[in-house]
């Protein structure tokens, strides 16, 4: 448990653009098919069903017909410093791996909860019941994650088990697993969405696009100045929606967190 | 024992029972037992592979490779070797392996007793009732399909055909108006839209990046022309009545009250002739002062576009050097042509037809089948007029109905005609991957395989501007005891002696791709897709201004409130309805609980004296009476309530079922003056709080 931001040779991270979204959610289904989420019978029930990707609908909060829309993905930050991880009383989740992923054991976890309540961006999800796939359903999970049971905290792990497949398949191909191509271990969602809003990579490595999407004066990330660090980034032209990932006040602009950071 | 002996035996004790694995076995299986639930899923092993084919379940046939675990569909990714969808996949095709064992899915043929239940036979049964049935019934025969991208359609019609019956029928869809509007412009073949090679696409009511058209293949086209934190290289201006998933997508969004479509683009026109955008055809004088009184005021005041927005979208059309108008409906069935016929002289003024980046005469897919009928033909009937027509008792009730791949007693209006049609007809059958409310009425009811489980294909669907076609193969075994409809029919065909001049799917998918000069072999072994070239020709078109003028006279739902639907693919469409995994992209803002939300403005519901949250009660024309929820929303008309599309079910599974309100109960069918088209989707409401 550390206040520290911890930094690695490799960090992966991805990069939303908000005004490439259209909110179509492709991205949630291929997210709970890839990792093995229980569907649930009424999904618009949002306290008590679990996404490890949700989509978020923003406006501008202008009436009409001046009103603006954009949707907003948001996966697990898996900050730099992350507040969950300082909390958890069990070490049942961690950040000590290259990639800089926030790790989630769930036979470990006790359901203590306290990591929901710390973490600012609701990324992290209880199973209140037991996880269900009706009749032919479980025919259908894939062999990468296992199920977790009732009483266990989750959340998005960037797809964990495909960075571990990347990587052994560096190694059978005589690459350094610890220098993937860019494009060579990217997550479910990535893959799925149709409109090419999320890319993924390794921020730290300039061969991949990542490293200089994050530079653009467009890009930001929620909750900046809590300090958490995300290691996902959004980008958009709009300043109405760069506002909305903060708590602005009226005389602020966005971006100043990063300038001084 | 004395004092020490007994210190010294309770530490011990003490130390033995820390040191034995007693305490922490117990506390393990305390921590193992209850989090434990009764039944634990196994994941399956195995080895993985991924195989390209298409989607049948989604309209637009996106192209995706079928992740299989030891032979079992488990995902379903985007194929990047898919020149059609390059990669895109939509959220339907997205949950396909688990719609594919969803508890929805037909495992075996069902045949409906005296007493009303189902009970299930054996193929063999299934089969020879089939045969029977349809021999009885001679030429009392009737069809529809809603799949008309597949060539399995030729094998019904040309059955029927041979039968002496031609009522085969496709479902309604864009198409059928879109196809009456090229026509009645002077447009000799299909109707395309080279998306691609345009610069600036006004889209007007045809949601392109959520439903409309081929929405994988739009969707990847706007990733290419949108690139990551770049500069777009293609405009894109949508106009509908709420700001849904394709007005997020859209740099203008024109706010238009529900069914005035005709009346934005005639305003548009009016200034792009104003702009000196005069394409010349015959008729373009006429057409010039029938929409001289199409001023930005009045057409402000009929569409409730701010005409600042109008006059902007006018310029960006002007400025493009490739501009494309597109038109459809927001439900994607029962729109009408006249706004068709409206865009296609906006592209006729932008000189956009027939050249790069703009509306395109395209051939229709041809038919292979003996005694098939050709595809233009089919998208010409009607079959709404058929299930009136045969529901008021003018027409004789077929003897044998054969419902293939479609949904109809959920997917039309209620007086459409489609219950009663069902009811008057002696036997019914439902060829169908899903217990939809369609299957829950007829006689038989046949488990059809899923695309990736038995041999089919895409022909270029609707909204294409290139030809292409893509086979959908076997990459799995049909689930349980389901059937590819494809060798189905045939085996049927043969059965009663009617000649098809093929023998199997495998060889109908051949003459196909013979016929369009595609790579049969790498096509069946390597799942590739193949994309034809084709001549693009002259098309005397020409500005049919009495049609448009006759459509433009079309009156308006009555009301209060307009109901403007939005079609997610995300719930799934008719066959499907909403797949088990995308019950969590449905948002609260489409259902709560068991209700519908009505999403509306603040000045609305204001006016309506309601708040975020209350019941409101919604009587329809048809006095459809529906009860929802009410939510604000800003992106979105003044006196007009947005429901979602897709709810409502009464069949299906706990994933469906009970789920909100059909948002086409609320709608009636009525005739757009002019073509006479059974049209509807423009719904009034009553509104008032529960």
């Amino acid at each position: 448990m550390s206040s520290e931001v911890k930094e690695f040779k490799i960090k992966w991270g991805m990069v939303i653009d908000i005004d490439k979204c259209t909110g179509c959610g492709a991205c949630m289904v291929a997210c709970q098919a890839e990792n093995n989420v229980a569907p649930a019978v009424d999904g618009s029930n949002k306290l008590r069903s679990l996404n490890w990707l949700t989509v978020f609908r923003l406006s501008n909060h202008k009436p009409f017909p001046d009103h603006e829309v954009a949707y907003l993905p948001r996966p697990c930050m898996q900050c730099g410093k992350p507040s969950c991880v300082a909390v958890c009383p069990v070490v049942a989740t961690d950040k000590r791996e290259e990639g800089g992923i926030v790790s989630q054991i769930p036979p470990r976890c006790i359901g203590c909860r306290y990591c929901m309540a710390s973490c600012p961006y609701h990324a992290r999800y209880f199973n209140w019941y037991d996880p269900k796939w009706p009749g032919d359903l479980a025919q259908a999970l894939t062999p990468d994650v296992s199920t977790r049971m009732r009483g266990v905290v989750e959340k998005c792990s960037f797809c964990h088990h495909r960075f571990m497949k990347a990587q052994e398949k560096a190694v059978a191909n005589g690459q350094d697993p610890m220098n993937l191509p860019d494009g060579a271990y990217i997550t479910a969602c990535t893959e799925a969405c149709p409109n090419g809003a999320i890319t993924f990579g390794d921020l730290n490595n300039p061969a991949h696009k990542v490293h200089e999407l994050i530079k653009s004066p467009y890009a930001f990330r929620l909750l900046e100045r809590l300090g958490t660090e995300p290691q996902v980034y959004y980008l958009s032209k709009r300043e109405w929606v760069r506002r909305e990932g903060d708590n602005y006040l009226e005389h602020e602009k966005t971006g100043e967190a990063r300038k001084q950071g | 024992m004395d004092r020490r002996g007994f210190l010294k035996f309770a530490a011990g004790g003490t130390v033995g029972l820390v040191a034995s694995p007693i305490i922490w076995n117990t506390l393990y299986d305390a921590v193992y037992w209850t989090q434990n639930w009764g039944w634990i899923p196994r994941l399956k092993k195995g080895a993985s592979e991924y195989l390209p084919t298409v989607s049948k379940i989604c309209p637009s046939g996106t192209g995706f490779l079928v992740r299989t675990v030891a032979g079992t569909p488990v995902r379903t990714i985007g194929d990047r070797n898919n020149p059609v969808t390059h990669g895109a996949i939509t959220a339907l095709a997205a949950a396909e392996a688990e719609l594919r064992v969803s508890p929805a899915r037909l495992k075996t043929p069902l045949r409906r007793s005296s007493d009303g239940a189902y009970i299930a036979i054996t193929w063999a049964e299934a089969e020879r009732l089939l045969k029977e049935k349809m021999q009885a019934a001679g030429s009392s025969v009737a069809a529809v399909s809603g799949d008309p991208t597949s060539s399995i359609n030729e094998v019904l019609s040309s059955m029927l055909n041979q039968k002496g019956s031609s009522d085969f029928y496709f479902m309604p869809g864009d198409e059928q108006p879109a196809a009456l509007a090229w026509e009645a412009m002077g447009g000799q073949g299909r109707l395309g839209y080279d998306m691609e090679g345009s610069d600036c696409i006004l889209a007007v009511g045809a949601p392109v990046l959520e439903s409309w058209g081929v929405v994988a293949a739009n969707r990847s086209l706007f990733n290419r022309t949108h690139p990551v934190g770049g500069e777009a290289t293609q405009k894109f201006l949508y106009a509908g009545a709420v700001q849904n998933n394709t007005a997020a997508g859209a740099d203008l969004w024109l706010p238009m009250k529900n069914g005035t479509d005709m009346a934005l683009m005639l305003g548009i026109a009016h200034l792009l002739i104003k702009a000196g955008k005069k394409g010349f055809a015959a008729g373009l004088g006429n057409f010039a002062a029938f929409v001289e009184a199409y001023t930005p005021e009045k057409v402000s005041a009929i569409t409730g576009v701010p005409s600042a927005r109008l006059e902007a979208a006018a310029k960006m059309l002007v400025e493009a050097r490739r501009p494309l108008v597109i038109a459809g409906s927001a439900l994607g069935s029962g729109g009408s042509a006249g706004p068709v016929m409206a865009a296609v002289a906006l592209n006729m003024l932008l000189g956009s037809v027939n050249r790069q980046g703009g509306m395109l005469d395209m051939p229709f897919p041809v038919s292979v089948v003996d005694h098939a009928t050709e595809y233009r033909a089919t998208i010409a009937k009607r079959f709404v007029d058929y299930t009136q027509s045969v529901a008021a008792g003018k027409t004789k009730a077929p003897a044998f109905l054969l419902v293939y791949a479609a949904n109809p007693v959920y997917s039309l209006p209620a007086d459409a005609g489609m219950k009663e049609t069902l009811a008057k007809a002696g036997f019914t059958v439902a060829v169908a991957s899903f217990m939809s409310e369609t299957c829950a009425q007829c006689d038989l009811v046949l488990p059809a395989a899923l695309g990736m489980e038995a041999f089919d294909d895409v022909q270029t669907p609707y909204g294409s501007g290139r030809v292409t076609y893509a086979l959908a193969r076997p990459v799995a075994k049909p689930f349980e005891n389901a059937r590819g409809a494809g060798e189905l029919f045939i085996a049927l065909a043969q059965e009663l002696g009617l000649e098809l001049g093929v023998k199997d799917m495998p060889e109908l998918l051949y003459k196909h791709a013979y016929a369009l000069g595609a790579p049969f072999r790498s096509m069946m072994e390597e799942g590739k897709v193949h994309v034809a070239g084709f001549d693009l020709p002259a098309s005397p078109l020409f500005y049919n201004w009495e049609a448009i003028r006759l459509a433009a006279s079309a009156p308006g739902a009555e009301g209060d409130l307009q109901v403007a639907p939005v079609v997610v693919l995300g719930m799934g469409t008719a066959q499907t309805a909403i797949p088990p995994f995308a019950t969590k992209v449905v948002t609260d803002y489409q259902l709560k609980g068991r209700y519908s939300v009505a999403q509306m403005n603040g000045a609305t519901a204001a006016k309506l004296k309601v708040k975020a949250g209350d019941l409101v009660r919604l009587v329809a024309g048809n006095n459809v009476e529906i009860t929802v929820v009410a939510a604000i929303f800003e992106g979105i008309l003044p006196d007009t309530v947005s429901l979602a599309a897709g709810l409502g079910h009464t069949a299906f599974d706990e994933f469906s079922k009970g789920k909100g309100a059909n948002v086409l109960a609320l709608t009636s069918v009525c005739r757009e003056p002019g073509t006479g088209l059974p049209v509807w989707g423009l719904a009034g409401v009553k509104a008032a709080r529960a």
